[in-house]
């Protein structure tokens, strides 16, 4: 049969396209076409495929015309990693592997000229992709395999070459190859940022009551936060300690951010599955690219995604540059961030807490009181960096909160320890398993991310509570967005008190939060 | 036995029959002495008036046994006459009563190492028990730099402000002394008990109240005159419209004591009751500990230095110069002719006044004439 068709998939962004590599080897003028929307390294594949399969002393069909469809054919394609498929299935059409073989199976891998295999980025996202179109088996380069290996019920077979993988199609011996090169550079540094997050603990911090308990929601509900404050005042060592409150990841959240990881190239396989919540806190000096997402061709994720079910943590937020600060209105509002390219845009997923911190002014020594008012700002830089604090993007923001300058030491410590990290996350995770029981039929998982109809309509406030909400948007003092996230908040205090209804009490502590009053003791106190 | 001792058993006993701040009771006792007023009293003679029957709980009374419990509970009865008796809960005798309350206290259930007659100069932080972190951290921070010029910090121990204010003091490093409304050997709030047995230990808990009694809402209103008759001033950091501070604000203000409010924001409902006695002229408006202590100090003792904004290099020119100054370019030097013309004065004084201000490097000379040097912009 001088036709043959292998699958691979095709990314755009997390979202996995299956493809059909469709060959057709038949009489006519010798050539070889390749058509379906295909961009230049694809074109590039017949060169490498052709060399590959004479080189792995197999038959290329060279006295015939080959046209090798790749199917959907609107979609635009781009990527290596369809050489394999691309090769098995002239193979396939030529007849030198049966095939019949090649369903339900997926082929990922680029090829060199001698007919071994190569790494390429993303495999886990697309062999996610190929699971839910229904393939059960998908060959991989052998370093990859313990990546494509996360996907449960996929049975993964890690090649070294082509020969290796028409081998076991033909259900043959198979032959030795030189082992392939992992994609990424080895890891020079042994970095142990992340573990010393982890170290962290809120046992340290005295005083700013306030504070820790806007992070305890904030951590507990995944909604987004604005601290601000003078400098040293404690803003960036609280902050630093959210993820050492924040509980395991769910084996879903765990595979969409090792999902993630695999499009930017730092996945770990040989770690296993992430079980922790990333930590991502760029520079101000950060560009958009690389905060939102971007590049060419294949689109790299951003640390808006990266830090995807984690925290992204801008600090000196007025500081960034502002065509970046517009482009977090977004991932603040939906969770989610779509990169527009020449031809395509697509969108990942981006629902981690994003945390703001700012300065009063630009030096941060500006204080309201004069006497330690140590500030050299000009008024005009002093309004320009406050715009900027509370334009758009402090909009979305669910959580407010000033910290006050350092206090003298509060010597009253013994008294009364600061809670441990261990004791509020314990609280942390309680909350979102009131959550996840709520939403578990729903495609969001916690209080942030709820839509605000769906809650409005399935899960309502107590009249007293809705009342408080209104009175203030009939006063204009709460925008219509800014309601939506109150009544957010509201469930997550809720939820962290083992409460079935947000009512009065949460509803104002909610409020107080969102607009930046100071909360009332007694509500902290319930909390711990 | 001495007298004094006579008497103080005749207060327990008085203590035992009565409910706290009875003025009826303590206006005998101020008329016909502790020993007398008891006798009347318990032998029924003249009880018209009184709040509770004396008869009904005579039975069950037992001064002696009572000290003697009291002192292995770590309680001690201070009376008038004491050497440890502050001297200011005397001027009680002379407020008139509020919500049925008042009086100089029969005695005090002192439980804890600070003597009362400390207490002279201390200042009493009340507020909320609904506070907010704000009003808390404002309170902690008033007590602090109370407490660190040696003067007690007098409150109620209860939620919010109360302990606020006891935390604050401790954090200062001075002495604080909690004024409870049940018995001095019990704890109210109970979620407060580390920090009443910390006060026991290093401070005073102090209660009108017979050891062993519960609080009560009567209890607590007698209790809010103590707090104010104690300390030379009040410090009511967030009250609400109705609320236990105001009621001891109201016993500062008859005791003749300063009131000192703590503002908020004012669509806080928590500040309303502060910005009330603000706005009726009953407290005055502090902001700090500083204030406070300029309020209560002696007159001269404690100035706080008025908040003024920094001095800028401008501030101290003539109105001459200034006029100079207003009309140098701050980019573009222009010549000292321009310049002259724009502010309006003689060629020859324009420049002697530009030579005086480049000396004061608010403007330099360019090749082009004067301009703003980098000074004038500060």
């Amino acid at each position: 049969m001088p036709f043959a068709t292998a699958h691979t998939v095709s990314l755009h962004g997390a979202v996995g396209h299956l493809i059909d590599v469709q060959t057709d080897v038949s009489p006519g003028q010798v050539g070889v076409t390749m058509v379906g929307r295909a961009d230049t390294t694809i074109n590039e594949a017949r060169d490498r495929c052709r060399m590959a399969i004479i080189n792995s002393e197999l038959d290329w069909p060279s006295t015939r015309r080959i046209t090798i469809l790749l199917s959907p054919a609107d979609l635009l394609k781009h990527g290596t990693h369809f050489d394999l498929a691309v090769a098995v299935s002239v193979l396939g059409a030529a007849g030198s592997v049966p095939a019949t073989s090649l369903a339900g199976t997926a082929f990922i891998g680029e090829l060199t000229l001698d007919g071994n295999l190569r790494s390429v980025g993303g495999v886990l996202p697309m062999v996610l992709a190929a699971a839910e179109r229904g393939i059960r088996a998908v060959f991989v380069p052998e370093p990859q395999a313990a990546e494509a290996a996360m996907v449960p019920d996929m049975s993964v077979i890690g090649v070294r070459s082509l020969a290796q993988v028409v081998a076991i199609l033909r259900d043959e011996d198979v032959p030795d190859a030189a082992p392939v090169a992992p994609m990424s550079g080895a890891r020079l540094l042994a970095w142990r940022g992340r573990e010393r997050l982890e170290e962290l603990d809120l046992a340290d911090l005295l005083g700013i009551a306030d504070a820790r308990y806007a992070v305890e929601v904030a951590a507990a509900g995944g909604h987004h936060l604005l601290l601000s404050g003078p400098k040293g005042c404690g803003k960036t060592s609280l902050v630093e300690r959210i993820p050492g409150i924040l509980p395991d990841l769910t084996r879903d959240e765990s595979l969409e951010l090792s999902a993630i990881q695999s499009l930017a190239g730092t996945l770990e396989p040989d770690a296993g599955f992430p079980t922790r919540p990333p930590f991502a806190a760029p520079h101000h000096d950060a560009s958009k690219a690389s905060l939102i997402g971007g590049g060419l061709g294949v689109v790299r994720p951003g640390e808006v995604s990266k830090s995807h079910t984690g925290v992204l943590f801008l600090d000196e937020f007025p500081l960034f540059r502002s065509d970046v600060i517009e482009a977090l209105r977004q991932p603040l509002e939906n969770g989610e961030v779509t990169i527009a390219r020449r031809d395509e845009s697509v969108t990942l997923p981006a629902r981690g807490m994003v945390v703001l911190a700012a300065n009063p002014c630009p030096c941060g020594d500006y204080s309201s009181n004069v006497q330690h008012n140590r500030c050299f700002c000009k008024e005009a830089q002093r309004r320009d960096y406050r715009n900027k604090v509370t334009g758009p993007v402090a909009d979305r923001v669910d959580i407010v909160r000033n910290l006050p300058p350092l206090r003298k030491k509060d010597g009253a410590a013994d008294l009364e320890a600061p809670e441990s990290s261990a004791v509020v996350r314990a609280r942390v995770e309680a909350a979102r398993a009131r959550q996840a029981e709520r939403y578990a039929d729903a495609s969001w998982r916690l209080n942030g991310q709820a839509p605000g109809p769906v809650l409005r309509d399935r899960w309502p406030l107590t009249k007293v509570g809705q009342k408080l909400i209104d009175d203030r948007l009939y006063e204009g003092r709460l925008s219509r967005r800014g309601a939506t996230r109150v009544h957010r908040v509201a469930w997550t205090v809720a939820d962290l008190r083992a409460l079935d209804r947000p009512g009065r009490d949460e509803v104002d502590t909610a409020l107080r939060l969102r607009t930046g009053e100071p909360l009332l003791l007694a509500m902290l106190r319930r909390a711990g | 036995m001495s007298s004094l001792e006579d008497e103080r058993l005749a207060r327990v006993a008085l203590v035992a029959v009565s409910e706290p701040g009875d003025p009826r009771v303590a206006d005998q006792v101020t008329t016909f002495g502790a020993l007398e007023a008891h006798d009347r009293i318990m032998s029924g003679y003249d009880v018209e008036g009184l709040q509770t029957d004396p008869d009904v709980r005579r039975a069950v009374t037992d001064p002696a046994a009572t000290l003697a419990r009291a002192a292995e509970l770590g309680v001690r009865f201070v009376v008038p006459g004491d050497a440890e008796w502050p001297v200011q809960l005397d001027d009680l005798a002379a407020a008139p009563p509020l919500q049925s309350r008042g009086g100089v206290p029969l005695g005090l259930w002192v439980r804890g190492p600070v003597r009362l007659d400390q207490l002279a100069g201390s200042v009493a932080v009340v507020g909320s028990r609904s506070a907010t972190t704000y009003g808390a951290d404002v309170a902690a921070d008033i007590a602090t730099v109370v407490a660190e010029t040696g003067r007690a910090v007098v409150s109620g121990a209860a939620f919010g402000i109360d302990q606020a204010g006891h935390r604050g003091a401790l954090a200062g490093g001075g002495t604080t002394v909690a004024v409870l409304a049940c018995g001095a050997d019990r704890v109210y709030p109970a979620a407060h008990r580390q920090l009443i047995e910390h006060l026991a230990i290093h401070g005073a808990v102090v209660s009108e109240s017979l050891p062993g009694w519960s609080p009560t809402r009567p209890r607590f209103l007698s209790r809010n005159r103590l707090i104010a008759a104690l300390s030379v001033g009040t410090v009511i950091v967030e009250a609400a419209i109705r609320s236990g501070a105001l009621n001891t604000a109201n016993w500062a203000e008859r005791l003749n004591r300063h009131v000192l409010g703590v503002p908020g924001p004012v669509t806080s409902g928590p500040s309303q009751g502060v910005h009330q006695l603000i706005r009726s002229g009953a407290a005055t408006l502090v902001t700090s500990g500083e204030d406070v202590l300029e309020a209560v100090g002696a007159a001269g003792e404690h100035l706080v230095p008025e908040p003024r904004g920094r001095e800028r290099s401008r501030d101290r020119l003539t109105t001459r110069q200034q006029q100079v100054l207003e009309a140098v370019p701050a980019v573009r030097a222009a010549p000292d002719a321009s310049i002259a013309r724009t502010a309006g004065l003689a060629l020859a004084e324009a420049r002697g006044t530009l030579a005086a201000l480049a000396e004061m490097g608010l403007v330099e000379q360019e090749a082009g004439g004067w301009r703003l040097a980098a000074l004038a912009h500060e």
